[in-house]
């Protein structure tokens, strides 16, 4: 509400004038209203009783009038109504209701209300019709009617309404003159404290002082202010004089601050101090250039932001140092293997500690931090653990010794091959180990380890703790200290009894396996010459069945009996069958006999040209396709790759499916070896048989597909035969493809 | 017809397996060969009969030999050497007819000047041809003979 708002913005001497004054007129107006409504309520009871008492009083005194009838006496007394100015018009009705005597006031007009049946008082807006009785002797004898003009309390209520505005504005006018003064008494020295506020801090006089004119509540502000004054009077004072001696003692720690950040910024050692809070107040060019950030942004950071570091195992953050210090109070070096997460995310392996910074008074200021890259140190080290582990790992015996021959060290190599602990030989000569001819090459080898050789892998007899003497191949090194001295040897022993024997049984091994080779070679052999010489000889009859069946048909056609045919045609069909194995197995056996060991190079394009012209056949009825990429030039026996690739192709057309066969032949040079796959539409085969197809004679479909099952065989021991690997990969209705490899030194330059 | 007429060629047959010659002969008279067949049936008489030792006396050479390889005592090969040793045998035309198809036969009678090295097939019609391939060595035989005079 902008009027609440205006108010709330007045000064107080408006407030406080407007309150009064309001307060004031509300009050007055309130109980004026109140006065009115109880005197207009009092005036209208009392007119009616004495309007009652006045019709009494008439109709008593005109009782006689109206019992004698005689309008002359009742008008007499009806005419002593004039001294009631307010009465406008009365009349005096017999019993019948006509009218008797009647009186009007001046002037009026009006008529006598009718009379009504007993005590009665009528109110009109303007008048009061009154109505009494007139009794003789217990019988109603007539009727008196006053008609009263109320016209009367109408000014009375004005004059009285006019009085109580005349009352307020008087009050009001009292009400602000007194308000007025009052503000004085209030405002004046609330002023006067604001004034001297605005005072001091302008001019920074804090001797100013408030005046007190009162006692009262703003006497005791002005007592406070004052009060609040002196002090800052007095903290002032010694400000200043604090100000001056500062100056001095900052010139002097200005020189000792450059002295010690000179010394800080060069010494090797990285350097961070904080404040108390832990906020970087400080770090050195080392510090910075190891935390990886610039100096501009390190002030004011807490340290754990710049400072971030990690257990080198866990990589669990390792607690501020300076959280430890300020808890602690004490100086702390950090864990081993703390790693020092870089601003750019490297990490470094540090050292460090810690310390608190204290004042004169021994308070703790601050902390400081000092820590170093350890990467160099860690790696020396790790190169020494290192060493020193292969040494002690080592099998062979690594034994260190002064220029006087006594043992200096001595690892667990030594003590496996010798026999003696550490403990027991160290500081003992070196001839305790000595065997029987050392102590001629002894002194040779010390002169010439002083000259600074090294003799490698010697031979010589030793002798064990328990006395036995163990074969060992030595090497001995000179040992140099830092300035470059020959301070002893080192002498690496190797057992080689072991080895020897090791030697000599490799040697057996080898022979017996040589043995069984040549063996294996011979029965492989005796095999492969009994599967020749066998289906060899075996043709011999069977080419004498064969064509004599064949005699017999064509000359007994006609007159023989039909099952005697039909057993002749039984006899000629089983020829002819073995005739196929016969002649397979043969094929098979030849491989591996070779016949003729005449490799020569051979252009597998040719080879399948010729391939597909004994193929032609079944090419041309089976509307097979075949595509294949440029073939090498292998060295080979070109018959055993035109059966290769004849039993590989023949079977894709053979083992089709619905469709037309589509056939693709493909080279792939591997590391090491020619990859050559002949892949096919036809009808698959299933996994199970996978590894069957290539066993001779195995065949997996019956006399529909004509075939002995020696195909693939076939193709399997020309692929070994020449160190390659044959396999298929197929899926049951999804065709197949044959792989075989070749090694890559099967290949010669095609000469085109 | 060649081979027919007024001279009789006289064959000498090789082979230690009568199934064999018999087919042989039936080959030949289906080729219309009109000839005298010698047949012997091991190596030891083919090579007496070459040498003209034993019972075959001073036999003149044949027109033809058909040898085959396969024979017990002395094989075909040794036959064969046996005769490009001897003066009259030296340019008498030899057929072999080996039961072995291999490369390695054929190598072994290689130099030895063979006139053909048939296969015995396994099949009747097929070895019925081999009366026409003998016939075409004889014609080629006498044809050489008439040139030489």
């Amino acid at each position: 509400m902008p009027g609440a708002r205006s108010f709330a913005d007045m000064p107080i001497k408006q407030k406080l004038v407007s309150t009064i004054v309001v307060t004031t007129a509300a009050a007055l107006l309130l109980s004026g209203a109140g006065i009115l409504f109880a005197d207009a309520f009092l005036f209208q009871r009392y007119l009616r009783h004495d309007l009652a008492v006045l019709s009494s009083i008439v109709g008593d005194n005109s009782t006689a009038a109206l019992a004698f009838d005689d309008p002359h006496a009742a008008g007499e007394t009806l005419g002593t109504l004039r001294a009631r100015t307010h009465v406008i018009s009365a009349c005096i009705y017999r019993a019948d209701r006509t009218i008797l005597a009647s009186y009007r006031r001046g002037g009026a007009s009006r008529p006598c209300p009718p009379a009504a049946a007993g005590d009665e008082v009528r109110a009109t807006q303007s008048s009061l019709a009154v109505s009494h009785p007139i009794v003789l002797q217990g019988r109603r004898i007539g009727t008196l009617v006053l008609l009263y003009d109320l016209g009367e309390i109408g000014e009375r209520t004005r004059l009285f309404g006019l009085t109580i505005l005349a009352v307020l504005l008087v009050s009001s006018v009292i009400a602000f003159l007194l308000s007025s003064t009052l503000r004085s008494t209030i405002t004046t020295p609330i002023l006067q404290l604001a004034h001297s506020a605005t005072a001091v801090s302008t001019t920074r006089d804090y001797s100013i002082r408030a005046r007190k004119s009162s006692g009262d509540e703003l006497g005791v502000l002005v007592d406070a202010f004052n009060e609040m004054l002196e002090g800052i009077q007095f903290r002032d004072s010694g400000l200043r004089k604090a100000l001056i001696d500062r100056g001095a003692a900052l010139a002097e720690a200005e020189n000792a601050r450059h002295f010690l950040e000179t010394t800080l910024g060069s010494i090797g050692d990285a350097v961070i101090s904080t404040d108390i809070e832990g906020s970087v107040a400080f770090a050195n060019p080392v510090a910075l250039a190891l935390v990886g950030w610039p100096e501009s942004e390190v002030k004011g950071k807490r340290l754990e932001e710049v400072f971030h570091i990690v257990n080198e195992f866990t990589r669990s953050a390792v607690e501020s140092p300076v959280i430890k210090v300020l808890r602690e109070g004490a100086i702390v070096g950090l864990a081993n293997h703390t790693l020092l997460i870089r601003r750019d995310g490297s990490e470094i392996p540090i050292d460090d500690s810690a310390a608190p910074i204290r004042d004169a008074s021994g308070t703790i200021q601050g902390t400081v931090l000092v820590f170093r890259d350890v990467t160099e140190r860690r790696r020396a080290e790790e190169v020494t653990r290192r060493l020193a582990s292969i040494v002690e790992s080592s099998e062979d015996a690594i034994i260190g010794q002064d220029l006087t021959g006594m043992f200096t060290s001595w690892n667990r190599g030594a003590e496996r091959i010798f026999g003696y602990s550490a403990d027991e030989i160290i500081g003992r000569s070196t001839s305790v180990i000595a065997g029987a001819e050392q102590d001629d090459e002894m002194p040779g080898i010390l002169a010439r380890i002083a000259r600074g050789e090294r003799i490698e892998q010697f031979q010589g007899l030793r002798r064990t703790k328990s006395g036995k003497l163990v074969d060992v191949s030595i090497t001995v090194s000179p040992i140099y200290d830092e300035l470059g001295r020959i301070v002893g040897a080192s002498k690496i022993a190797r057992d080689i009894t072991e080895q020897v024997r090791s030697v000599e049984r490799l040697a057996q091994l080898n022979a017996a396996l040589q043995r069984s080779n040549e063996s294996l070679a011979r029965s492989n052999e005796d095999l492969e010459r009994f599967a020749f010489v066998a289906s060899h000889d075996l043709q011999e009859p069977l080419r004498m069945i064969t064509i004599y069946s064949q005699l017999l048909v064509k000359a007994y056609t006609g007159d023989a009996d039909p099952r005697a045919r039909m057993f002749i045609e039984y006899i000629s069909g089983g020829a002819r069958r073995m005739q196929e194995l016969l002649a397979d197995l043969l094929a098979y056996a030849e491989i591996g006999a070779l016949v003729d060991d005449s490799r020569s190079a051979t252009d597998l394009d040719l080879v399948l040209a010729e391939v597909k012209q004994n193929l032609k056949a079944a090419i041309d009825e089976s509307g097979a396709q075949l595509a294949a990429d440029p073939l090498p030039t292998v060295i080979a026996h070109r018959a055993q790759f035109i059966a290769l690739f004849q039993n590989l192709i023949g079977n894709a057309i053979k083992y089709r499916s619905a469709d037309p066969p589509r056939i693709r032949i493909s080279v792939q040079d591997e590391t090491g070896q020619i990859r050559f796959s002949v892949a096919d539409n036809g009808i698959g085969i299933e996994a199970e048989y996978l590894e069957k197809v290539f066993v001779p004679f195995k065949r997996l479909h019956g006399k529909q597909i004509p075939g002995t099952g020696i195909g693939l065989a076939i193709c399997q021991r020309v692929v070994e035969h020449y160190g390659g690997r044959i396999w298929v990969e197929s899926e049951a209705g999804h065709g197949s493809t044959f792989i075989f490899t070749l090694p890559a030194t099967a290949r010669v330059r095609k000469e085109r | 017809m060649l081979g027919g007429g007024d001279h009789k060629a006289r064959i000498l047959v090789v082979d230690d397996n009568p199934g064999d010659v018999e087919l042989l002969r039936m080959a030949l008279a289906e080729a219309g060969v009109n000839c005298d067949l010698t047949v012997l049936d091991n190596g030891r008489e083919a090579l007496e009969f070459v040498q003209g030792r034993g019972r075959f006396g001073a036999a003149p050479p044949p027109d033809l030999v058909i040898l085959d390889l396969n024979l017990p005592r002395n094989d075909g090969t040794e036959i064969l050497e046996a005769m490009r040793a001897t003066e009259s045998y030296a340019e008498t035309p030899v057929a072999i007819l080996s039961s072995s198809s291999s490369s390695r036969e054929q190598a072994k009678v290689e130099g030895l000047r063979v006139k053909r090295f048939i296969v015995k097939p396994p099949d009747l019609d097929k070895y019925m041809r081999i009366g026409v391939i003998l016939r075409e060595v004889l014609a080629e035989e006498r044809a050489r003979g008439i040139a030489e005079g």
